[in-house]
């Protein structure tokens, strides 16, 4: 491996040991703006639930029931790590389908 | 700016995969004419990181929060079609796997964060490099790119009161305020300063790897 990538990774590493406080951001400061589960605004007579049509297998970046700030940041790790190993493997994939769709 | 499933109603969700469709054809071929030793683990990385910021929420002073893309540093690096590719890949991936922006809003999500902003980043740091310089050209540019897809995401949704009811109840006159207020104050200038130091530090120590995609001929036109 080229040293820039190996740099690289260790900088991402370091991102992914502190990303928890991205989910405590969302624990002690709120959702971002229009990304609400459900909307209850009085000031503007707003009682809604958006429809939701599909399930994730870690919805909001944590384990199902994980629902204090520890486990939830536990949660947040796991995810970065799992959606990091995953988007590169798709794009590696992607590539790999480019070059053999190319040397056919 | 991730637009969840059940925000925007079927026309506009059709629309922005429609929109998205030729955008992602073009942007294979571009990035099939591109891949090199450099840049396929650049392309690799870049996506990755892309996925890791977004991850960073910061607090906005009205109770909510934001976060940046990546899209502008994914352009100037690679270009603007590989960071169509990237980006597109990380949003598909929360979408599925993570549940943030809707699968049914992965077309507008697409379209705000992996097509208009690397593009609006790329083209404003062309324009500003050699006047301003590299390092503050990118932060300029990442701020005005984030800004510009928000405002593009808050139209999107903010259109459904007047003609989708019982999807996103809130108007552009709620919409649009919140979103510039959100990225003009927070994800702004976070994107800028992240930008700013990246390109910085590459085009002092590894100059060979900033503006890869403009080291292959004929693939940014």
């Amino acid at each position: 491996m080229e040293s820039w990538v190996k740099k690289a990774l260790i900088v991402m590493g370091f991102f992914v040991a502190i990303v928890p406080i991205g989910i405590l951001a969302t624990w002690n400061c709120g959702d971002a703006w229009g990304e609400w589960g459900e909307v209850q605004d009085t000031a503007h007579g707003i009682n809604w639930t958006p429809r939701s049509y599909f399930g994730a297998p870690l919805p909001d970046y944590n384990v199902e029931g994980w629902d204090n700030k520890l486990m939830a940041s536990i949660g947040y790790w796991i995810s970065a790590i799992i959606g990091i190993a995953l988007t590169m493997l798709v794009v590696l994939g992607i590539v790999k389908a480019i070059e053999l769709h190319r040397g056919m | 700016m991730h637009i969840p499933d059940g925000y925007l109603g079927p026309l506009t969700s059709a629309v922005m995969f429609a929109v998205m469709i030729p955008v992602w054809a073009i942007a294979f071929r571009k990035v099939g004419e591109q891949l090199g030793p450099k840049e396929v683990p650049m392309l690799a990385v870049l996506s990755a990181a892309s996925f890791l910021v977004m991850m960073f929420n910061w607090p906005v002073p009205d109770g909510t929060t934001a976060h940046m893309v990546g899209g502008t540093l994914f352009a100037i690096i690679l270009g603007p079609w590989a960071a169509v590719i990237g980006i597109t890949v990380a949003l598909v991936i929360q979408a599925f796997f993570f549940g943030d922006g809707g699968i049914t809003a992965l077309g507008a999500n697409c379209f705000n964060m992996a097509f208009v902003l690397p593009f609006v980043g790329y083209y404003i740091y062309r324009a500003l490099e050699e006047r301003a310089g590299k390092v503050v050209a990118s932060g300029i540019a990442a701020y005005i790119a984030i800004n510009v897809a928000a405002i593009f995401a808050a139209i999107e949704f903010g259109i459904q009161p007047y003609i989708a009811p019982g999807y996103c109840p809130y108007g552009l006159n709620l919409s649009i305020p919140a979103m510039a207020f959100a990225h003009i104050t927070t994800a702004g200038p976070v994107a800028a300063v992240v930008t700013s130091v990246v390109v910085g530090y590459l085009a002092k120590s590894r100059p060979d790897l900033l503006e890869l995609g403009r080291k292959t001929p004929g693939v940014m036109g």
